[in-house]
């Protein structure tokens, strides 16, 4: 009944003309990213931080996590008609769609990947509703012993899922923890790491840092490609933007299933909308009875994926609000805005901040519908932008960036910053490093250390306390389980098939 | 292969100067057990234990250096050298930042990439970029964020 009471204040929190128009300012946005190589939902949220000082946290907040799901609805566009993902999560909506769209039915793929991610993202929602405030209730029997506990899960689960390389992840991760230790030290009033540099002594602003990694390094990355002549062919939207029943009848339980599979891998951190997308077209393939048709224009290819990783983002939003902890680049963008508006994420969000917590929560009810509304009758008018040169495009972005970070602190040191940490992403890619673990690092790297200190001066210097709780206990055992688990899979599969072929 | 060997050794660097540097901390440990050190310390030892894990997926991988060598392998940076001029054109864009202001710094910084990656296209450019550095100054302006005036007298 409370939880009733929470959704419908949440409803008069986001049905106000204001929040309507961020939420649809968000969702507006959030496509145009989601279409447009070269930026992705975490640089833009954290291009947007600076801009939204002024505004109300709530609306704010509102238009970023639109931003967010609707670069999950604008991501498919690009992959069907360029058979490029505009989000790496699209990736596997590229197999089927794009064959799709070369038999002539982009516009039915178009219309299934926006019900699907309508329907998946509606039932992410939901789920998230339901699973919020039991997860925040148990959150609040959570000290510094277990948030350091459960923030060391999250790093080692998503550095054992990010990339090919679990070493490479977990260098990613380190690297992000000890870029978050430069600056005044918050509890002896030290510097460290500051080399004498007076911009360093607050430390590295994550904006700065997102920024750099994701927008700057992704244009030079693509660049790089326009210099080496790569092209993308546009495949002309014409046709009906309708399905035929058979292809609904077809969709419709891989949409429900990519939406389960979607919450439920949102909800772990690490994990992201790519691997939802994954297993759920991996899931339909199989259930198929006709696994043949996959990969060359299967509407169930298209309807799973998708479903999935909208349902994802949903997910993925369970942990942040109600224990702090993103799961991945996205959500640590946006914990670091919440910081930045004076909101700690965690369950007594709920308790302190229930306007906010569930305006946003039911923003994404009617952002989803938005999206619908934007992504069906509207998709032309977003296909229109795949046709703005890269050689315009790319620069624009570079500006873009550069009042991002500017618009900070107006100090233009901040600027190279920005620059030396976009070198450093086109390198890591170049040389796959993943870069969601540093984000992830870099924004939990200072509340880590506090919960840290805390708990060993809670305990007077004994490391024992990380193993002194049931709750501790396990998110140890996940950890370990995390940092061992690509390295024994393999072995495993190997020892399994050896095994097999000798019978 | 190569490129991991090249990250390996960085690695190792990396973890070294960053210990040292931990070593120049002032330390004042009032009220707090472990100090501002501890917990660098511990990072410099996980960055070395992930060195060594990278070394046994080299060691894993050594009798199948394809699979390792990722997208650095010889022609993909034969065009990075585009790269290295666009960032050290765009530090020379930070320089004149402040001094020249962020209208015409960034239409000559804009122009002169678009001349590059979207060649002989000289009336879209030269618009695209006036009019994008003009109209995002304004639309900055009235959103309040302080962008540099230089040497326009607005």
């Amino acid at each position: 009944m409370e939880t009733l009471t929470h959704i419908m204040n949440g409803f008069a929190v986001c049905l106000q003309p204001i929040n309507l128009w961020y939420t649809f300012l968000g969702c507006f946005l959030g496509t145009i990213i989601g279409v447009l190589p070269g930026i992705g939902p975490s640089a833009g949220i954290a291009l947007l931080i600076p801009v939204t000082y002024g505004m109300n946290p709530t609306s704010a907040l509102i238009m970023m996590s639109g931003i967010f799901y609707g670069a999950r609805y604008g991501g498919s566009t690009t992959a069907i008609l360029i058979n490029t993902p505009g989000e790496a999560s699209s990736v596997m909506t590229t197999i089927d769609g794009y064959q799709m769209a070369l038999k002539g039915r982009a516009g039915a793929a178009l219309a299934i990947s926006a019900l699907a991610s309508f329907i998946a993202g509606t039932l992410g929602v939901v789920g998230l509703t339901l699973f919020a405030i039991p997860l925040a209730s148990m959150a609040l029997k959570f000290g510094p012993a277990e948030y350091f506990t459960l923030m060391f899960f999250a790093m080692t689960a998503v550095s054992s899922l990010a990339g090919k390389s679990p070493a490479k992840a977990m260098i990613s991760t380190i690297l992000g923890l000890m870029i978050a230790t430069i600056g005044i030290d918050l509890q002896s009033g030290q510097p460290r790491y500051t080399m004498g540099v007076p911009e360093l002594q607050d430390g590295v602003g994550f904006i700065i840092a997102v920024v750099g990694l994701f927008a700057i390094a992704e244009v030079f990355t693509t660049m790089e490609d326009m210099t080496r002549g790569v092209r993308t062919e546009i495949i002309r939207l014409k046709g009906r933007l309708w399905l035929t029943r058979d292809e609904w009848n077809r969709s419709l339980m891989p949409m429900f299933r990519g939406g389960i599979i979607g919450f439920v891998i949102g909800v772990l951190p690490g994990a992201g909308g790519t691997i939802a997308s994954i297993m759920s077209y991996v899931w339909e393939k199989r259930m198929s009875k006709h696994p043949e048709e996959f990969g060359k224009g299967a509407i169930e290819g298209v309807a799973g994926p998708e479903a999935a990783n909208n349902a994802d983002t949903a997910g993925a939003m369970v942990p942040l609000l109600t224990l702090g902890i993103p799961g991945g680049g996205a959500t640590a963008v946006m914990l670091g805005a919440f910081i930045m508006y004076g909101i700690q994420p965690g369950p007594l969000l709920f308790q302190n901040r229930p306007d906010l917590v569930w305006g946003l929560i039911d923003s994404m009810y009617i952002g989803n519908i938005m999206l619908l509304i934007l992504n069906l009758p509207l998709i032309g008018i977003f296909v229109r932008l795949l046709y703005i040169p890269g050689g315009i495009l790319m620069p624009l972005i570079l500006a873009i960036s550069t009042i991002g970070i500017y618009a900070i602190n107006g100090n233009p040191v901040e600027l190279y910053f920005g620059l030396v940490f976009g070198v450093i992403g086109y390198v890591f890619r170049k040389i796959d490093i993943p870069l969601a673990p540093m984000v992830l690092s870099l924004v939990l790297g200072g509340i880590m250390e506090q919960s840290f200190r805390q708990a060993m001066t809670i305990s007077g210097a004994n490391p024992k306390i990380f193993v002194g709780s049931p709750i501790c206990i396990t998110l140890v055992a996940l950890s370990v389980l995390s940092i061992l688990l690509p390295f024994l899979l393999p072995r495993l599969k190997a020892w399994r098939d050896g095994s097999r072929d000798t019978a | 292969m190569m490129t991991d060997r090249v990250i390996f050794v960085c690695t190792l660097i990396i973890a070294a100067v960053y210990f040292y540097a931990t070593t120049l901390i002032p330390s004042l440990e009032i009220g707090d057990p472990l100090g501002p050190k501890a917990f660098p310390r511990l990072l410099g030892g996980c960055l070395l234990i992930a060195a060594g894990l990278l070394f046994l997926e080299m060691w894993k991988d050594r009798k199948n250096p394809a699979q390792t060598t990722g997208n650095a392998g010889a022609g993909a940076w034969r065009h990075a050298g585009v790269i290295v001029g666009v960032s050290v054109w765009t530090g020379a864009y930070y320089m004149v930042f402040d001094k020249l202001g962020y209208i015409v710094a960034s239409a000559v910084y804009l122009l002169a990439l678009m001349a590059w990656f979207h060649r002989g296209k000289w009336v879209a450019n030269v618009l695209t970029s006036v009019l994008f550095a003009g109209l995002s100054y304004w639309m900055f302006v009235k959103l309040d964020v302080n962008l540099p005036k230089g040497i326009l007298p607005f």
